[in-house]
């Protein structure tokens, strides 16, 4: 159905010292996938998957730039002969960022688009939006405004979307890297009712537990090319070592192993005393009326989307005025405005906090010593920079840097803040293993210079990486506290593991 | 508030086309800009005045539109007592004031109402109808699918901001606005592509035509609504 004959993809792209280089996308390669497969595509960031998924709706080499050889055909035809158009006739997307992917703002609209586009009867297109909204259970989100809806809801909107156009190829880019382990599994349910309708499904994916009985193949992918590839049976005898060795995502999170790491943690505690607050709407409010939290470790702030996670972080940030809650730390009382002053957040999106036009000024801009001397701060900063890896960057444009790079620069400027708390919305948000051991280093490093770090994430195997005290909130109330050891692990692979793998 | 073309309309007490409502809202435009204060003029004005009213309570905002009658009124009753009985700079300031409210407040709802009750795909249809090529009509209506994007960017950027405690630090207004504008143009950049390439994948194209699953015609509110709206412009412009 779908072939890869020494398919060959160079682009051009701008170094972040200005010079131009072309990079290999996809080498080489020779390629066949077969009507009602379900492939999986893996591997390291930049190893060609998301190319690899562009070459086959058409938008490389129809909308991004570079350089194509060899032969890709669906159904015998090759795609540089047909218009993307044609091929959108042919193939649904989903893609990674919800935020960035619907046309329309209103939901139905946005299910209606692609099968409107195709020029499809309305009678048939509305008929097919309430099969489908039926089938996928989400006549709840049918007509809404696509801004009132969470992350998961939206790729759920993105799937009917597809489901009311029913291509024959379904291809989805990294789908899951902004869901919970809820969303997961809904998402994990339409994908095996679309494997029994026999489309052909191609999905590229880091994060591989909920695919581990969908797939018929996985395709471990590294500079462009095809480095592993496993069948339906070998896959599922895949144990935590060797996905750690391929270096790819576990395949089961069961079999995550967790190194019980005693003595963490300083005997004093932080305080948080009367968080209440509530959103003009009434939703994702949260009621703490007091936690504790112990000093100096890592505190994952796990629960569902909805549950609060953001909320609480916004106002241990003090980003939000009518909290009248505050901490208390090290025998102070910390109000909102102390908080803005003591409390750092690295955000899911670092784009939105790097304002300057060198990494070295970025970092420049945090450091507070009033007492310092120009050369002495400049100093600290390269001194910072250095321990995380951005020493080849000092002049470099923020924007220039690639996404881990960003958020080390994020870092970098709390670190030099001087705050004693830091908080990481959804550090690991679309990372493959290797960067999200990264971030889990660097989280580590910050606990040893004596910061406290609160970390909301869905990540099962970022947890056992690096975190020390969880919490777990539900409908806004901390529905459990809890340092993170051998037997306090069920806990949190009750609320990750068994939701996601019931499939 | 929200901004963008969307729409629930399930929810409104009634739906008119696209056309109607622009109809109405050059109307309005026009003779609220330009009307005077007497004879037929006045009474047209009158009437505009309500128009406003009747379609926020269409669409169920209740709550503006009577804070809308509210102003109004004390506007009206403001230009009709307090300044023919003032003098001097207290009269100049309650006559512009008033005069931007009587003048600009209509317009300016009919403006809101149009893109709080109409969703893209019906601004695109009815665009098509009255045969706007689409060359036009798909950059705006990406353009408003982008105004809510640009709010959520705009507060998270802001918030970044107030943690980094910029605004102390920075005193130069310039710098402060380049610290907001360059985040928020690399991310219209990014969505922007983003866009395009969903948009383009799913089948959006220039030159075909689409069908359409939203109902586009124009009912007998609709008739009653246009030739009405044309009686008042013809009366305007003949008396």
């Amino acid at each position: 159905m779908i072939e890869f004959s020494n398919v060959t993809f160079k682009y051009n792209v701008t170094l972040s010292d200005g010079e131009k280089e072309d990079i290999y996308g996809i080498r080489d390669l020779n390629f066949s996938i077969g009507k009602g497969e379900f492939v999986v595509l893996t591997g390291g960031s930049g190893c060609g998957k998301t190319i690899f998924i562009r070459l086959i709706n058409g938008l490389i080499p129809h909308f991004y730039s570079g350089e194509l050889f060899g032969e890709i055909t669906l159904n015998g035809k090759s795609i540089r002969d047909m218009s993307i158009f044609e091929i959108s006739s042919k193939v649904g997307s989903v893609f990674q960022n919800p935020r960035s992917q619907f046309f329309n703002v209103n939901t139905t609209d946005e299910m209606a688009f692609a099968a409107e586009n195709q020029r499809r009867d309305p009678e048939e297109i509305k008929k097919r939006i309430k099969d489908t909204a039926v089938s996928m259970k989400i006549e709840k989100l049918l007509d809404r405004n696509i801004f009132e809806l969470s992350g998961g809801e939206k790729q759920l909107v993105a799937c009917a979307g597809i489901g009311v156009l029913s291509p024959e190829i379904i291809v989805l880019d990294e789908p899951s890297s902004n869901l919970d382990h809820h969303a997961i599994n809904r998402l994990s349910e339409i994908l095996s009712v679309w494997k029994s309708e026999g489309k052909t499904i191609i999905i590229a994916e880091h994060r591989l537990f909920y695919l581990r009985n969908l797939a018929d193949r996985m395709i471990v992918m590294e500079n462009g090319s095809v480095s592993n590839e496993f069948k339906c049976e070998d896959l599922k005898r895949l144990s935590h070592e060797d996905t750690v060795k391929l270096g790819i995502r576990t395949l089961s999170l069961d079999s995550v192993s967790y190194d019980c790491k005693p003595g963490i943690g300083r005997s004093s505690n932080l305080i948080f005393r009367d968080f209440k607050f509530t959103y003009k709407n009434n939703r994702h409010s949260i009621d703490i009326p007091k936690l504790d939290v112990p000093e100096g470790c890592v505190t994952a702030i796990i629960g569902h989307n909805g549950a609060g996670k953001s909320t609480f972080a916004r106002n241990i940030c003090g980003l939000e005025k009518r909290c009248k809650g505050y901490i208390e730390y090290l025998d102070k009382r910390l109000g909102y405005k102390d908080r803005l002053h003591n409390c750092y957040m690295i955000m899911q999106d670092v784009n939105h906090q790097l304002f300057t036009e060198s990494v070295e000024d970025e970092v420049m801009l945090s450091m507070t010593g009033g007492d310092m001397s120009e050369d002495d701060k400049r100093e600290r900063v390269r001194e910072i920079l250095d321990k995380l890896d951005l020493s080849k960057y000092y002049e470099t444009h923020p924007m220039a840097l690639s996404g881990g790079q960003k958020q080390r620069v994020a870092i970098a400027s709390g670190i030099a803040s001087e705050k004693p708390i830091i908080v990481f919305d959804e550090p690991t948000s679309g990372l493959d293993l290797f960067h999200m051991e990264q971030v889990a280093d660097a989280i580590k490093d910050l606990i040893r210079i004596g910061k406290n770090v609160f970390v909301i994430t869905h990540d099962y195997e970022f947890i056992l990486k690096c975190c020390d005290h969880i919490i777990h909130l539900e409908n806004g109330r901390v529905k459990d506290s809890f340092n993170l050891d051998d037997g306090s692990i069920c806990k949190i692979k009750e609320f990750m593991c068994e939701m996601s793998e019931v499939s | 508030m929200e901004i963008g073309l969307q729409s629930a309309q399930s929810r409104d007490i009634f739906h008119l086309d696209p056309r109607t409502k622009l109809a109405i809202l050059i109307t309005v435009g026009i003779i609220m800009m330009s009307g005077k204060y007497t004879g037929v003029e006045y009474v047209l004005r009158l009437i505009c005045v309500a128009v406003p009213f009747v379609l926020l309570i269409s669409i169920r905002l209740f709550r503006s539109a009577f804070i809308y009658v509210l102003l109004m009124y004390s506007t009206v009753l403001c230009e009709g007592f307090i300044i023919p009985n003032t003098k001097g700079m207290v009269n100049l300031m309650i006559m512009i004031i008033c005069g931007v409210i009587s003048r600009f407040g209509p317009g300016y709802l009919c403006g809101w109402y149009v893109v709080k009750s109409t969703s893209v795909s019906e601004f695109i249809t009815a665009m098509e109808r009255m045969h706007f090529p689409n060359i036009i009509t798909i950059p705006m209506s990406v353009m408003f699918r982008y105004f809510p994007t640009l709010k959520e960017d705009y507060s998270s950027i802001h918030d970044a901001m107030k943690m980094r405690e910029i605004g102390k630090k920075i005193k130069n207004p310039f710098t402060y606005i380049e610290y907001i504008l360059v985040p928020i143009m690399m991310s219209t950049v990014r969505i922007a592509n983003d866009l395009s390439a969903a948009s383009l994948s799913k089948g959006l194209g220039v030159n075909r035509t689409r069908t359409h699953i939203c109902k586009i015609g124009l009912g007998f509110i609709d008739y009653v609504l246009i030739i009405s709206m044309v009686v008042m412009l013809v009366t305007f412009y003949v008396f």
